[in-house]
């Protein structure tokens, strides 16, 4: 593993069970510490399932997996006090306020007291929920249950931050919020790999994208390094449909 | 670790606080279940206990047999005795259209003679066994025709103990009167003989028995519907706990919280500890507050008052393995389930059915052989056992360490289980 390099994976393989083919055929990827990388890709394509394997949800059938110079397998615990997890689903107790369940995930995280409290209030203000952090989450916009989901995931302050398709559903307004705030974590330190669909958002939020199709990478770059790779393609996301086709997806 | 306990505990209450729905199933519905369970059974209960069969007599006979028979009804605790119907006396066809009418369970009609065509053939007996006749044939002169009128709905176990009443009266008087007979044949044989007293056959009796509870109470606890229902409901209560937590730990999947935390570094087991301690928290507070009923607001409808036994720390073990055992049966349903549907419904259907089998609608000793094995292997049946040791028998520690262990044990395997099933379904 190189000095600049917080993930590196080697081969990996996710076969699921009853599945007659394999969801990631052999991927293997090196991402450098500080960077915004995005796992760009059609549905189905092993996005969701390269995230899950690298968040700890669930092992992968084969390959080497490395974090922060870290085994997957023997250090799966260590490893995940140093991610975030924004989940693709707002995954928040809807009759709990945004605090109280800022509150648990935060001790989930090993925070408490003060500390937990201080670092509450001032996700809270920066995300401008402040005034709603007393009400249910059930009570809330699209986008408000959108910031909250992400607060829960850097209460901690993680190394790596895992988003997938963080911004579906919500307002411009809201989505510059959280790209905002996205950056200036990755300013601070904090590496971000990230899925989505919206091709111009990840054109310019990403330092470097890979496209995964069919289980399998079949183009990585910065960006601007992709788009000048194809004659023709003036954005990423004519570069996307020039490599995967337009062929609808389940 | 402790500080992530508390909060998955903090968690787990605000959760069930705001779940209206849910804290009526635990605390609510289980306190009306009591009421009327209670009240409906009280009345089944009563009629052998407290007031009797209610039974109408009609003594037509006037003499010896009648009034020997409604004497032993009227001393009788199983009887509540009547011979008069709406102020006045009762006879044949009132007391019979009143056990129509259910104002009765049973009519009793001893006709007019009866004693007189027992004294015939007691003679006729006597005479004829102390005939020096070498052919003896013994004939019936006349038969008593006793009526007893019998309402369709009493019990068959209710009307043998009325006839077997009856048939002990008859015994009684018959008795009397052959041994009556008998001596002033032999004071007729033998002149010279002193002739006995009248009153001699009185002095026979010599064998007498108690009935006494088996109790190591200081007063004796009647059986009734309280003393059943109150620690029945109790423990049909705290199962009823499968249906929020199934649905709570349904919920979690479904809204992504457990998805969230399985990348937290924080064991899923912690999580499930966390409910654990809750609902253990909330099947101790059904308990006590199942128990105030019993204690304060039954009496207050007339039922009599829940006697709690001896031991309140052989109470509080039982109470504590039968809550360990309700929530872990809760978790391994809300494991096993896929849908909050599937597991309020699987959950409601199995605790009625373990509740059915275990003798909390009606007490084991009713159920036929084969249930009353069955019932051995439901949960409730060893919580409610220990419950009636100490409620009805004022037993200890000693009488419910056992259903205790096995309880414990129950929580263990539903854990294990859950376990299992968790494990493999994240080996996707």
């Amino acid at each position: 593993m190189e000095q600049g390099t917080i993930i590196e994976i080697q081969g990996l393989t996710k076969t699921f069970r009853g599945a007659l083919e394999p969801a990631v055929k052999g991927i293997s990827l090196s991402i450098g510490r500080n960077e915004i990388f995005g796992l760009l890709g059609p549905n189905g394509a092993g996005k969701t399932t390269t995230i899950s394997i690298l968040c700890g949800l669930f092992p992968a059938t084969s390959g080497k997996i490395n974090i922060d110079g870290m085994d997957m397998k023997g250090d799966l615990s260590n490893i995940k006090q140093i991610v975030g997890v924004v989940p693709q689903d707002i995954a928040l107790y809807p009759t709990l306020t945004a605090r109280e369940n800022l509150d648990f995930y935060g001790h989930m995280y090993g925070l408490s007291g003060k500390l937990l409290k201080d670092k509450i209030d001032m996700w809270l203000e920066n995300f401008g929920l402040t005034e709603a952090a007393k009400r249910k989450v059930n009570t809330y916009s699209g986008g408000m249950k959108r910031r909250v989901n992400l607060i829960a995931a850097i209460l901690h302050d993680p190394k790596i931050l895992f988003l997938d398709e963080p911004t579906v559903g919500v307002d411009v307004q809201s989505r510059n919020v959280i790209i905002d705030y996205l950056k200036k974590l990755n300013d601070n330190g904090t590496t971000i790999i990230y899925t989505s669909h919206h091709m111009d958002e990840a054109e310019h939020f990403c330092t470097k994208v890979a496209i995964i199709d069919n289980g399998t990478i079949i183009e990585q770059g910065t960006p601007a390094e992709l788009i000048s790779r194809y004659d023709g393609c003036h954005n990423l996301e004519s570069v996307f449909l020039q490599l995967t086709k337009r062929r609808l997806r389940d | 670790m402790i500080k992530k306990l508390l909060a998955s505990v903090r968690k787990e209450t605000l959760l069930l606080l705001r779940d209206r729905v849910g804290l009526a199933i635990l605390f609510i519905m289980p306190m009306v279940l009591i009421f009327v369970m209670t009240l409906i059974q009280d009345s089944a209960f009563k009629t052998l206990n407290e007031k009797g069969i209610p039974v109408v007599f009609v003594n037509e006979d006037k003499d010896s047999l009648g009034i020997t028979i409604e004497q032993g009804l009227r001393g009788s605790t199983l009887c509540a005795f009547s011979d008069s119907i709406d102020g006045q006396p009762a006879t044949y066809e009132t007391a019979k259209n009143a056990v129509a009418d259910g104002k009765f369970l049973v009519g009793v009609v001893i006709p007019k003679g009866a004693t007189d065509a027992i004294r015939k053939n007691v003679m006729q007996l006597v005479e004829e066994t102390m005939s020096t006749d070498s052919v003896q044939t013994i004939a019936i002169s006349d038969s008593v025709d006793i009526t007893i009128f019998i309402d369709p709905i009493t019990k068959k176990s209710f009307l043998t103990s009325i006839t077997s009443s009856l048939r002990e009266f008859i015994s009684i008087v018959k008795t009397k009167i052959m041994f009556q007979t008998f001596s002033d044949q032999i004071a007729e044989i033998i002149p010279d003989q002193e002739k006995k007293p009248v009153n001699a056959f009185n002095k026979t009796q010599i064998i007498k028995y108690n009935e006494v509870f088996a109790s190591k109470q200081i007063e004796e606890i009647v059986p009734n519907a309280v003393q059943h229902n109150v620690p029945a409901w109790t423990i049909f209560a705290m199962f009823f706990i499968v249906i929020p937590m199934a649905g709570s730990i349904m919920k979690e999947k479904n809204e992504g919280s457990v998805f969230r935390l399985h990348t937290m570094p924080s064991s899923y087991l912690l999580l499930i500890n966390g409910k654990i301690i809750t609902y253990i928290f909330v099947c101790m507070i059904q308990f006590v507050l199942m128990m105030s009923v019993g204690l304060y607001f039954l009496p207050m409808l007339g039922l009599p008052k829940l006697f709690m036994g001896n031991s309140y720390l052989a109470l509080f073990i039982i109470t504590l393995a039968t809550a360990f055992a309700a929530t872990g049966y809760g978790v391994m349903v809300g494991t096993i389930a896929s849908t909050e549907q599937q597991g309020a419904i699987g959950g409601a259907l199995s605790i009625l059915l373990l509740s059915a089998i275990g003798g909390v609608w009606v007490p084991t000793y009713v159920m036929p052989g084969v249930m009353r094995d069955l019932s051995a292997l439901s949960p409730l049946n060893w919580s409610l056992n220990s419950f009636y040791e100490l409620f009805l028998r004022g037993a200890g520690v000693e009488a419910v360490w056992y259903d205790a262990l096995k309880l414990m044990l129950f929580f263990l395997l539903t854990m294990t289980v859950a376990s299992i099933i968790n494990r493999s379904n994240r080996k996707i």
